[in-house]
């Protein structure tokens, strides 16, 4: 008996139509999420989700779904808790279990100078709404007693960073709960339906050419992760995003017992349970841009080394599987979310380590954007041209792992 | 010879596998559910030791063995920490030819590549030594009881035979189910399996009754045919929470344990009722070709078994389809009539295959599902390591930390009392124990401080100026030789990376320095460049051959005089010298706003010179100073520490350093961008600030509000002893184009300042 099989989305698949209102590139939670707000709260639902291979079966399938607000600029801070909120209340909008988790979230410091770190991240954050306050070791202990606190005598910790609102949900279930509401709306998704080109004519969009021939729409969104600049370049877009892979690594399940999300800077590895009871595992990005999704031993064995030197308990658990995605990383390290120079065509990308977190939000500014063509507050400091503006959102201390 | 099981010594035989000897007891590891003895199935999982998910079949019987069944409902406990358990060793092995399997046509392989005069490696479960996968590289780790072994061949031939497919029906998770392969094994061993039935294909050398036809369910014994009937209905709808299962079903799951029965099979249209003790299931085979499918695109290929292709079994009807997650045909069927129909989101959405067996049970039984429905046979999972499971511990062998260096002086800190750091990559002084005194010493003193941790870089060879020219936002062939200069390292889109010094010995001989931590990706940054010039320069990085110590306040000169260096050197200038008989190069600027001098020397030399220094300078008051007061001096100068002050888009405006770069130059790296940003106008600033206040100041990462609205925040900020009041480093929006003056910090006045806060025009330093 497994209480964990799917027991209420319903997909709708549809024959393609040659024109919608309009499409959206990428089947993954952002352009789920778009087509999902464009029916929910601007009624359009004239659109198609075109995906190359399964809904979220690119980085929203395979990230490590920490959902946090930690952030160290205010336009970053709003709109990552506009997420934080909305994840909050989409079990309920949606009636899908998400499982979503709220689980608290601390950032170890190691040295005197992270500590510095780890009480200006603090101060900082918690002044600009996003509460975190500073921990010390035996706080931290308390909230995760699985925890060795000297890090095996090498890297003892002393102090950190605690945000209370750090949460997960199943990666799975929020593509489909925002798939299914967008379909059942009256959206289409078609997968295995890959964009090959883009119909481009007096700088207006008119369509995208695919697998499986062409469509038209007047407005098309690239919701796409990994190979958005090759979708950039279709439009003639040189895009400020590098793709670096990233790794991660479930064990077996384990009864429930280990609560928060635990993260140290220094020693490049993140740790949480699933709710299946899986304990995962993840690091850094890559240095070395990439497209690859394949997994590399490097990563396995450091990672484990560097987590067991501060959970020694992880000596003994068994790995399942281990997994890579790709990561858009800007010239800024911020997401992009914005109109483009041709007229009719958006852009959502450039989400790193922290596009999951950032779905909702995303998903509903986008879909404002869309359907009114004007940009929404929200996201107004994140579009394109800021890099021609010089209008860039450096957040250093925020850009984490995660 | 005896081992536990659940508490219970139990006996066994020599080179019984656990499971043989566990079975030879009674015992099946979970309970119920067919077994083989190949370790793909998931019933064989047990706790043994302490550590879980353990294949009974794959490890043999040893006295003493702890083993825990595991728990039919739930999962096992997240372990104890243990230290005891020992780290493993990494063997690297290198080979032309490695041979994954000795089955048959494994070690067919490895003979034909040995007498083609090849070095051939192979390697076999049935020897304890798992393949856990292919990584490029190509490496294949494998794990032995030993070691963890890296093998590194030139080709890998894949040759791990074929897996028994397991039933799918009601009733398999009842005791007394066997792959064929299992019950030959027991066969050999001598069980008493009593009267055997085998499905599909007959047992090898095993007397058994075949039940032709459709395979329909396992009844357990002492079931009537008529119980049974009301067991194998159709499961009721799931319920999303376990708590609130109803208690019939988990009566059924209950009563379907126990030992089998009978088969019973639908054969021309009829059941028909097979009694017996043992089912031998002969229902085909899958090729384990997960490591194969690993290694695509590289040299390895796939032979014998492993090569063939799956047999799909008839579409199962109900029952239990993937034991690790608990999926039932029912699961498979609710979700596939929501939509799920690739066979990623099937398995998503059910979790099958997600468990511990990673889909060799359920796999070709979720693909003859989705064929029969979608008419298509669709592909298996993708094949992700590890294709035999190991611990975190076993994993991690060989992986070590970086060990976070120490100075030549670093007996010289601790014997001072100094609190050690971990700052920039370096154990660093934090400070030896009084910051107030280490600063005034600095001030009104003499200072020294140990900054050998700063990237230190040597440039040589014909084109050596033209390369740092364009690296660098700053004119390098103006600098004369003697002569340093002040440089910012931009990257291509005009963001600071990096600042430091450039020396210049001759104009093919320059020394660079950097910041503690940006060395090696300077270091990176100019290879990459000088590649791709294709200039004739050489570098070398001597971060780690130098020792450099920090002579800094209004003593500094004298100091060094008495140390035997006595014609001055003026402000940025440097030179060879000898300083208490220690061969250096001087370098004289300043980081603290007084007189300053580094002192770079071969490393073995520091703790002598440190010593003389500290020696010679008694009387003078001189104190060794940490990076705490080192922070603290060059804040009341204003000075920029990248990384802290700066962030990924600091452009050389942002942070008032538009004097280090030299935009008509003919060209440097991040000149057109910088070109271009400047035109455009500033949206904030790096900007100083003062507070006054009684000996305190704010944090690091404070808020800078002007008026009500969010300005910025602190990047650097101290209480200035020698100005008495707080001064800051922060980030500031303009406002209509201009900077405030005014802002609050934590309810506080503070009043921009222009940097540098102290000594304004420089004189102490140049002195």
């Amino acid at each position: 008996m497994n209480e964990f099989v799917e027991a209420k989305v319903d997909f709708k698949w549809q024959e393609p139509k040659k024109t919608y209102d309009v499409i959206i590139i990428g089947g993954g939670g952002h352009g789920l999420a778009a087509a999902y707000f464009l029916a929910t709260r601007h009624g359009i639902t004239d659109v198609a989700v075109l995906e190359r291979k399964y809904i979220g079966g690119g980085n929203s399938g395979r990230n490590t779904t920490v959902i946090r607000a930690n952030y160290g600029i205010p336009e970053s801070v709003r709109f990552y808790k506009r997420s934080v909120d909305l994840y909050f209340q989409l079990e309920e909008e949606t009636d899908r279990w998400i499982m979503h988790k709220q689980k608290g979230l601390v950032w170890l410091a190691h040295s005197e100078a992270h500590v510095r770190q780890e009480k200006a991240r603090a101060e900082l954050n918690t002044a600009l709404g996003a509460e975190t306050s500073y921990v010390t070791p035996s706080e931290i202990k308390e909230i995760c007693p699985q925890i060795d606190i000297t890090g095996s005598g090498q890297w003892p910790v002393l102090g950190g960073s605690y945000h209370p609102a750090g949460s997960t949900a199943r990666h799975d279930r929020v593509n489909w709960a925002l798939a299914e509401g967008a379909m059942k709306r009256g959206a289409h998704i078609h997968q295995r339906t890959e964009v090959q080109d883009l119909i481009i004519e007096n700088n207006q969009i008119k369509g995208v050419v695919t697998n499986h021939g062409k469509m038209y729409a007047n407005k098309v969104l690239c919701a796409v992760g990994g190979h958005v600049t090759s979708i950039g370049d279709m439009a003639g877009l040189r895009l400020p995003i590098r793709t670096h892979p990233l790794q991660a690594y479930v064990t077996n399940h384990y009864a429930q017992s280990f609560g928060p999300i635990i993260s140290s800077t220094s020693l490049y590895f993140y740790i949480s349970q699933t709710a299946r009871g899986e304990i995962l595992l993840g690091a850094e990005i890559d240095k070395q841009p990439s497209y690859s999704y394949r997994s590399g031993y490097h990563f396995l064995q450091t990672c484990s080394f560097r987590a067991m030197t501060m959970f020694p308990f992880l000596r003994d658990l068994r790995i399942n599987r281990q997994w890579g995605g790709v990561c858009d990383m800007s010239a800024d390290y911020s997401p992009i979310m914005s109109k483009t120079e041709i007229d009719g065509f958006y852009i959502t990308s450039g989400w790193g380590t922290w596009g999951f977190k950032a779905i909702p939000a995303s998903g509903e500014s986008m879909a404002a954007l869309i359907a009114t063509d004007e940009t929404p507050d929200l996201i107004a400091p994140f579009s394109l041209d800021r890099f021609k503006r010089d209008r860039t959102m450096a957040d250093r201390g925020s850009a984490g792992t995660h | 010879m005896r081992l536990i099981v659940d508490g219970r010594p139990i006996p066994f035989e020599p080179d019984d596998s656990l499971l043989v000897a566990m079975l030879r007891n009674g015992i099946h590891p979970t309970g119920g559910g067919c077994l083989g003895p190949d370790g793909d199935e998931p019933h064989c999982l047990t706790t043994v030791d302490g550590v879980s998910y353990i294949r009974a079949s794959q490890i043999k019987a040893r006295p003493g063995m702890i083993v825990t069944t595991n728990p039919i409902e739930g999962y096992p406990p997240l372990p104890e920490d243990d230290r005891q358990r020992g780290a493993k060793l990494v063997q690297h092995h290198h080979c032309d030819v490695l041979v994954i399997g000795q089955g048959e046509s494994g070690q067919a392989e490895a003979a034909a590549a040995r007498a083609a005069d090849k070095t051939v490696i192979t390697v076999d479960v049935q020897n304890g030594q798992e393949a856990i996968g292919i990584y490029p590289g190509i490496l294949v780790v494998v794990r032995t009881d030993d070691a963890m072994l890296h093998i590194h061949p030139h080709e890998v031939v894949v040759a791990t035979g074929a897996a028994e497919i397991l039933p799918v029906c009601p009733g398999n998770e009842l005791k007394g189910l066997y792959t064929g392969r299992m019950v030959a094994q027991l066969h050999g061993k001598g069980f008493d399996l009593g009267r055997i039935v085998h499905v599909g294909t007959a047992p090898d050398g095993v007397e058994s009754t075949a039940a032709v036809g459709e395979l329909l369910r396992f009844e357990p014994k002492g079931v009537s045919p008529v119980e049974t009937q009301n067991l194998t209905s159709p499961r009721s709808e799931k319920t999303q929470n376990l708590a609130s299962l109803p208690s019939k079903k988990t009566q059924n799951l209950a009563s379907l344990q126990g030992d089998v029965g009978a088969v019973i099979m639908l054969e021309n249209g009829v059941e028909v009722r097979h009694e017996c003790d043992t089912v031998a299931l002969g229902l085909g085979l899958i090729p384990r070709n997960r490591l194969y499918r690993m290694g695509r695109d590289w040299n390895v290929r796939v032979v014998g078994e492993a090569a063939r292709k799956s047999d799909i079994p008839p579409c199962p009807k109900t029952g239990t389809l993937c034991p690790c997650s608990s999926v039932t045909v029912d699961d498979m069927q609710a979700v596939w009539d929501r939509g799920f129909h690739e066979m990623e989101l099937v398995k998503r959405a059910t979790l099958a295959g997600t468990g511990p067996c990673q889909g060799v049970a359920c796999l070709p039984h979720i693909r003859a599902f989705l064929q029969d429905r979608g008419k298509k046979l669709q592909p298996p999972f993708t094949a992700r390591p590890l294709a035999r499971q190991q611990t975190i511990g076993e994993i991690a062998a060989g992986a070590y930390h970086f060990s976070t260096p120490r100075t030549a002086l670093d007996a010289e800190h601790r014997q001072l009392g100094a609190q050690m750091e971990r700052i920039s990559g370096w154990w660093r002084p934090w400070n030896y124990g009084d910051v107030a005194a280490e600063y005034w010493a600095v001030r009104e003193a003499v200072g020294i401080g140990d900054v050998s941790t700063l990237g230190k870089l040597i440039v040589t060879g014909a084109d050596a100026t033209e390369a740092l020219e364009r690296v660098y936002p700053t004119k390098v062939a103006t600098l004369r030789p003697g002569r340093s200069r002040y440089v910012l390292m931009l990257n291509e889109a005009g963001y600071i990376m990096d600042d430091g010094l450039i020396s210049c010995v001759s104009p093919t001989h320059y020394i660079l320095s950097t910041s503690s931590s940006g060395v090696n990706g300077f270091e990176r940054w100019l290879r990459d460049w000088f590649d791709t010039w294709q200039l004739d320069v050489r570098l070398m990085n001597i971060t780690q051959t130098l020792g450099a110590i920090s002579v800094s306040g209004p003593f500094a000169t004298d100091l060094l005089a008495r140390a035997g260096f006595e014609q001055p050197l003026r402000f940025m200038r440097h030179r060879e010298g000898t300083v208490a008989s220690v061969n250096c190069r001087v370098y004289r600027l300043s980081f603290t706003g007084e007189i300053g001098y580094e002192l770079h020397h071969p490393a073995d030399q520091s703790a002598h010179l440190w010593r003389e220094l500290m020696l010679l300078g008694r009387d003078l008051g001189i104190k060794p100073f940490g990076i705490e007061a080192q922070s603290n001096l060059r804040l009341d100068k204003g000075h920029i520490i990248v990384g802290q002050d700066t962030d990924y888009d600091s452009t050389p405006r942002r942070v008032h350093h538009e004097w280090a770069v030299k935009l008509e130059k003919p060209y440097f790296l991040g000149q057109r961008a910088v070109k271009r940003t400047n035109k455009i106008p500033l949206d904030r600033q790096l900007i100083g600030l003062t507070m006054e206040t009684d000996g305190d100041a704010p944090g690091e990462g404070a808020v800078i509000l002007h008026g009500d609205d969010i300005a910025g925040y602190v990047t650097s900020t101290a209480y200035s002893r020698v100005l008495g009041k707080a001064v800051m480093l922060g980030w500031a929006k303009l406002v209509d184009g201009a900077l405030p003056t005014d802002f609050t910090i934590n309810g506080r006045p503070a009043t921009r300042t222009d940097v540098p806060f102290y000594d304004k025009e420089g004189n102490r330093a140049r002195a």
